[in-house]
């Protein structure tokens, strides 16, 4: 994989407004921070090559490469990536507290995980007004404040960069796809540093389709609502093409076609709908509004799963074909649409010096998905 | 007791020009001096502070240069002799009120010393305060040396009385901020008894109405007292001719550059070829006395700084006088010889000269001063100024750069005169975009505040000093919400007119005489306008840049005061508040992650880079003991330790 | 008043450094001191705004006769009294002559470029060289490092005005100097700074 630096991380991401504010760049040094949303360079770096760059989702990610490391095999653009399984699941009878979305199975394996010390810490991502913010936490309370889906693009990956340097370990993150993929470029050491230390043990991935950009979002819904009523939001699953604003007494539906405008450049680039790189990943699933979709990735994504489910912590049912069907297509037009807007726009398996590409995949793999 | 109170007639001391000038003011019995400090004309009214309880008078730091005029003509009006003292820009500022006190005119003896700054040696433009004599038509006096500096105020009293209006006596910084000895004179004993009169028949210029109308009449009898002042010049002892008989060129002068063409005449040799006519009364020329000496030669070098003020009076009285004395060639500006930007030196004057004269000049032996050159591109590395150390510019600007990226809409701050003018340079991290006059910050701040419905989104920050906020921006901010403009300004209040050398103004508790005053509380005046006010300590970065962060978020107008004493201030000075050190075991150089960010960015000239080991150290000569780039350094490796007692 | 002869007439000394070192306090010092002997003296400088960490001269033009232009002309110095290495080979290199001495105080003040890593400040070995290349007879102190070692780094300057009066070249006595601190320091602060200036006259007659 080819790193740079600060300078071609700004070039790249933030000044082609590629950026989706993961927060895999902040507070690894003082230069890049996240406010309200939006990651921004205060001041220049001169480094020819950087952990902000090395760490970034949306900077010549190499598909093939990052299989091979992290799963041993090449990347074949498979619709769900690779994984050991595909469950419905809810979280157990008694064990939500408080509002979540859809069956409750993010939560209810954090804390079963917080729980069995698989990990001693969770990151997840909370907000302040319609502000996403990361929060560490380590007792279910916490977890159960951050339930909820916040639609917006979070810096959450800040958190676990200040969790390495605070030296806490043994971590896990709640992420979207593009934080999962940030967390897989971030725990191959890819500055091959000494001082290097996988702070991170489990990764709970998150379907996404897109995220929305913060920064409009506020006065998208401002000049809507007063957004201090907004008690929870939701995109319900397909083919409802609403976003719902709960206001407690009041329910507002607003088109997603009207939503669509705030999603920032860089998710129309990501070719993963389901943190391929996590080790279990959850969405919602269509047509069962109280059930999640669960994919079981990795050996230790197995072993969460089946002891929360022998401990009754989550329940799983067999997944209706139909269904499964219906979650392949949308992940595989996903990496279409993905891989088609990055040859578009020259961010595809550039070779020249200083083009440089947003990812690269195998040319075989590319021609799959484009069909020529 | 002060050396200017050297009651010894006769006695010859080393003066600063300005004290020269403050020394001229006492010898004359000025009862009243007021300005605004600025370099390089400062240290007159500091001067005469000190000396004030001495000498009886009464010495003010006005709130501007605009005031100052008004209260040394309050006290000239009473029949007291006056001092009015400000740097070039000042007589802008206060201009309009000098075209109507022209029109008055004066009773006691007024001055007004301008002080210019050719080269900009401490100023952000070269303004010419001889224009305004020309536009107000005042008389205009120029000291060509130290002594001169003395005399002329004694003169130029005796003229203002003479002629009942205000005279100008000109300064620049090389003459201002130079010293030379001086030879003194006498002290005057008497003082004199303030009383306005007001009484009289309304033309009646000692006793009647001080006003501008009728118009007419006064505009006439104005320049009237103009022609009776050139008449007075025409016997000046300044206008001085030096020289041979007949001269191949002759060199008219004024001012410092009355010493660099003496300098020049003599470096080249050419006293017996070339004549020096020094002139002191530079405004309006005294035709008699200048006939006189056009008449020595044909070919005249005029010796002036920046515009050719002095070359274009001349040769508009060599044209009236050309019947007579025959046509002249004036050189000097108009045709290139000398520049018209920038300070001159005897270099530039020998340069212009040489080529008049024939005569080939080398400051030194060819060989060496290309050598030297190339010395001095490796050893001498360019000095970019910066704020000093434990400037608390540097963390406000820090904290303003941050909060305004963070916000992320392009924000940027306007700004205007003072040390804080340096934050157009990296040690402000560039962050200043525009840069204007006295209060402009706030003033086009207030314009831009309103350009939202033309889609400007970005956030408009001023930035202003806390005399400044007192100077000129007290009426842009009143603009700004009045018209409901969106802006942030914050003042940068170092508890002093830090640049020019902590002089009090009206938000401390002190005045020019040392007395106890009633300091005026820049917050409740901002609150009591209707701004929504914050105030916050800039050494407390974190602090600042959320306060800023939110009241970017704002609309209407903010301030933020941002309190912290001047790193050089006499109670700073005295006590180093932390020790710092940098930990070599912790500091990570320019690893990923650091970067150097505190010598590369925050750049505080007390934290230098040691190459050789790869970390940050402290100067611990430099270092004032702040202790702000402790907060700044991600790793937690700029150590402080409370320094418990009073150094020095 | 002794009767002094100066080897030039105007004898041209420029002091040299940075903003902040306390260039015209100790232009201030030698200038009270010669004309309390009778000179006439002439002192230029610039502060202000070119005080801020900026490069800084003092050129003091000291005459039996007359006072001169506060600027002394190119390549015209007789002496050059660095406080600061690079400043000395900028002065030097603008006012130097094959003939001029240099006295230079060897500690470095990193302009802020240099800090910063954009500009390179020389080695000081290769400056004393081209300090000695630029001039005909040059003396190395270590003027801040002594200051510092008594307590007080602002004495340099005056260890370094004691150094250049037991050059000789300026008729600077010891005696004028007391005058001078006596008129213008608080009277706690005289001795300390006789003895500055003294370590410094014996620095010089080591070197």
């Amino acid at each position: 994989m080819r790193i740079f630096g600060p300078n071609e991380l700004k070039a790249d991401v933030q000044d082609k407004g590629l950026c989706v504010g993961c927060g895999a760049c902040v507070n690894l040094c003082p230069y890049f921070k996240n406010h309200q949303g939006k990651t921004v360079m205060l001041f220049p770096c001169t480094l020819e090559k950087g952990r902000c760059h090395a760490y970034c989702p949306k900077t010549e990610v190499d598909y093939t490469e990052l299989s091979q490391a992290r799963w041993k095999r090449p990347y074949d653009a498979s619709p769900l990536g690779t994984h050991d399984g595909v469950v419905m699941a809810r979280a157990g009878e008694g064990r939500v507290e408080g509002r979540v979305q859809a069956g409750g199975t993010v939560s209810a394996l954090t804390a079963f995980a917080l729980r069995e010390g698989m990990i001693e810490e969770a990151v997840l991502t909370n907000r302040e007004g319609l502000v996403p913010v990361p929060q560490m936490v380590g007792d279910e309370t916490g977890i159960y404040g951050c339930a909820t889906s916040k639609y917006t693009a979070a810096p959450t990956l800040s958190e676990v960069n200040r969790a390495a340097r605070e030296g806490i370990r043994n971590v896990g993150v709640v992420a979207t796809p593009c934080q999962a993929t940030a967390l897989a470029l971030m725990r191959e050491n890819p500055l091959d540093r000494e001082d290097f230390v996988d702070p991170v043990s489990l990764v709970i991935g998150l379907f996404c389709t897109w995220a929305l950009d913060t920064r409009k979002l506020i006065p998208f819904l401002e000049s809507r609502v007063d957004v201090s009523r907004i008690q929870w939001m939701d995109i319900p699953p397909p083919p409802a093409e609403v976003f719902v604003l709960d206001l407690g007494n009041e329910e507002i539906q607003i088109p997603l076609d009207e939503i669509r405008a705030l999603v920032p450049r860089g998710c129309l680039l990501c070719p993963d709908m389901t943190s391929e790189w996590a080790d279990v990943s959850v969405g919602v699933l269509e047509g069962e509004p109280e059930w999640n979709t669960l994919i079981v990735r990795t050996e230790k994504g197995r072993a969460l799963v089946d002891k929360a489910v022998e401990a009754g912590s989550i329940v799983v049912k067999e997944m209706p074909a139909a269904n499964l069907e219906h979650l392949r297509t949308a992940a595989l037009n996903k990496k279409k649409r993905a891989v088609a807007r990055a040859r578009e726009e020259n961010l595809l398996n550039n070779t020249d010096e200083g083009e440089r590409a947003a990812f690269r995949m195998d040319p075989s793999v590319v021609e799959e998905l484009t069909g020529s | 007791m002060s050396h200017l109170l050297t009651d010894e007639p006769g006695s010859r001391i080393l003066l600063m020009g300005n004290e020269a000038i403050a020394r001229g003011a006492l010898e004359a019995g000025v009862n009243v001096a007021a300005g605004y400090p600025g370099t390089p004309s400062s240290e007159i009214i500091e001067t005469l502070s000190k000396v004030a309880r001495d000498r009886g008078l009464y010495v003010e730091w006005s709130a501007n240069e605009k005031v100052a005029m008004e209260v040394a003509a309050a006290a000239s009006f009473a029949g007291l002799r006056s001092l009015c003292v400000m740097k070039q820009n000042g007589v802008n500022v206060g201009s309009d009120f000098l075209l109507h006190l022209g029109l008055t005119g004066t009773r006691g003896g007024m001055v007004l010393v301008p002080c210019d700054d050719p080269g900009a040696l401490s100023s952000i433009n070269e303004g010419e305060s001889r224009q305004f004599a020309r536009l107000l038509e005042l008389p205009l006096l120029e000291p060509g040396d130290f002594q001169e500096l003395k005399d002329m105020i004694v003169w130029a009293f005796q003229l203002s009385e003479e002629i009942r209006n205000l005279v100008f006596v000109r300064s620049v910084t090389r003459l201002s901020h130079a010293s030379g000895n001086v030879v003194l004179g006498p002290l005057p004993g008497e003082t004199r008894k303030a009383r306005f009169k007001h009484r009289g028949f309304i033309l009646d210029e000692m006793e009647g109405v001080v006003a501008s109308m009728p118009m007419e009449y006064r505009h006439r009898r104005q320049q009237e007292k103009l022609k009776q002042a050139v008449e007075r010049f025409e016997s000046s002892p300044f206008n001085t001719y030096t020289g041979p008989e007949h001269p191949e060129l002759v060199v008219i002068t004024s001012s410092a550059c009355h010493l660099y063409s003496r300098e020049a005449i003599h470096l080249l040799g050419v006293e017996d070829r070339v004549g020096l006519l020094k002139l002191g009364t530079t405004f309006p020329l005294p035709p008699v006395f200048m006939e006189k000496h056009l008449g020595l030669t044909d070919r005249f070098l005029v010796v002036e700084e920046v515009i050719p003020f002095l070359e274009e009076n001349v040769k508009i009285l060599a044209q009236e006088l050309a019947p007579r004395i025959g046509p002249k060639t004036i050189m000097g500006k108009r045709d290139g010889r000398l520049p018209t930007v920038g300070e001159l030196n005897p270099d530039l004057v020998v340069e212009a000269l040489a080529s008049l004269v024939e005569v080939p000049y080398e400051s030194a032996p060819e060989a060496y001063v290309k050598r030297g050159q190339e010395l001095m591109f490796f050893g001498a590395p360019n000095r970019e100024l910066t704020f000093c150390p434990g400037c608390p510019h540097r963390a406000s600007f820090w904290s303003i750069h941050n909060a305004l990226e963070l916000d992320g809409r392009d924000g940027f701050v306007c700004g205007d005169i003072g040390c804080y003018t340096l934050a157009v340079l990296p040690t402000g991290f560039s962050t200043l975009k525009t840069l204007h006059a006295m209060g402009s910050g706030t003033g086009v701040a207030s314009g831009f505040g309103k350009l939202g419905r033309f889609g400007m989104d970005q956030p408009v920050v001023s930035v202003c000093g806390d005399s400044t906020f007192f100077h000129a921006a007290m009426p842009a901010l009143i603009n700004a919400i009045h018209h409901g403009s969106d802006i942030t300004m914050v003042v940068l209040d170092n508890s002093g007119t830090a640049m020019t050398g902590f002089q009090p103004h009206p938000g401390l508790d002190v005045d020019a005489l040392g007395h106890k005053a009633p300091a005026i509380s820049i917050e409740d005046v901002c609150r009591s306008l209707g701004a929504q006010v914050r105030v916050c300590d800039p050494f407390d970065l974190e602090t600042t840049q959320a306060t800023l962060l939110e009241l970017l978020d704002r609309a209407g107008v903010k301030v933020l005061i941002l309190r912290q004493i001047c790193g050089l201030s006499p109670e700073k000075k005295r006590h180093k508040k932390y020790e710092v050190a940098v930990n070599p075991e912790v500091c990570l150089g320019e690893a990923c992650g650091c970067n150097r960010l505190c010598t590369r960015i925050f750049r505080c000239p007390g934290l230098i880079w040691d190459k050789r080991a790869g970390k940050a150290r402290v100067d611990e000569v430099i270092c004032t003991g702040c202790g702000v780039c402790a907060s700044i350094c991600p790793e937690g490796a700029i150590e402080k330790v409370e320094n418990r007692e009073v150094t020095g | 008043m002794k009767e002094m002869k100066l080897s030039f007439d105007p004898y041209n000394l420029i002091i040299a450094g940075v903003g902040g070192q306390g260039n015209v306090l100790a232009s201030r010092v030698v200038g009270n001191m010669l004309s309390r002997k009778g000179f006439t003296v002439t002192i230029g400088e610039t502060f202000g705004g070119s005080q801020r960490g900026g490069s800084v001269m003092s050129h003091l033009r000291v005459s039996s006769e007359s006072s001169f232009s506060p600027q002394i002309p190119k390549g015209r110095a007789h002496l050059v009294l660095g406080l600061e290495p690079a400043e000395t080979i900028r002065v030097l290199a603008a006012y130097g002559n094959p003939d001029v001495l240099a006295l230079c105080n060897l500690r470095p003040i990193h302009p802020v470029q240099v800090i910063s890593g954009e500009l390179d400040y020389p080695d000081l070995e290769d400056a004393k060289g081209w300090v000695k290349e630029l001039s005909r007879k040059a003396w190395f102190l270590n003027a801040t490092d002594t200051a510092l070692e008594m307590g007080l780094p602002i004495l340099g300057n005056i260890i370094m005005i004691g150094a250049m009066a037991a050059l000789g070249e300026l008729p600077l006595e010891r005696e004028d100097f007391e005058r001078a601190v006596s008129l213008t320091m608080p009277t706690d602060r005289i001795s300390i700074n006789l003895e500055a200036f003294d370590r410094g006259r014996e620095m010089v007659e080591a070197a």
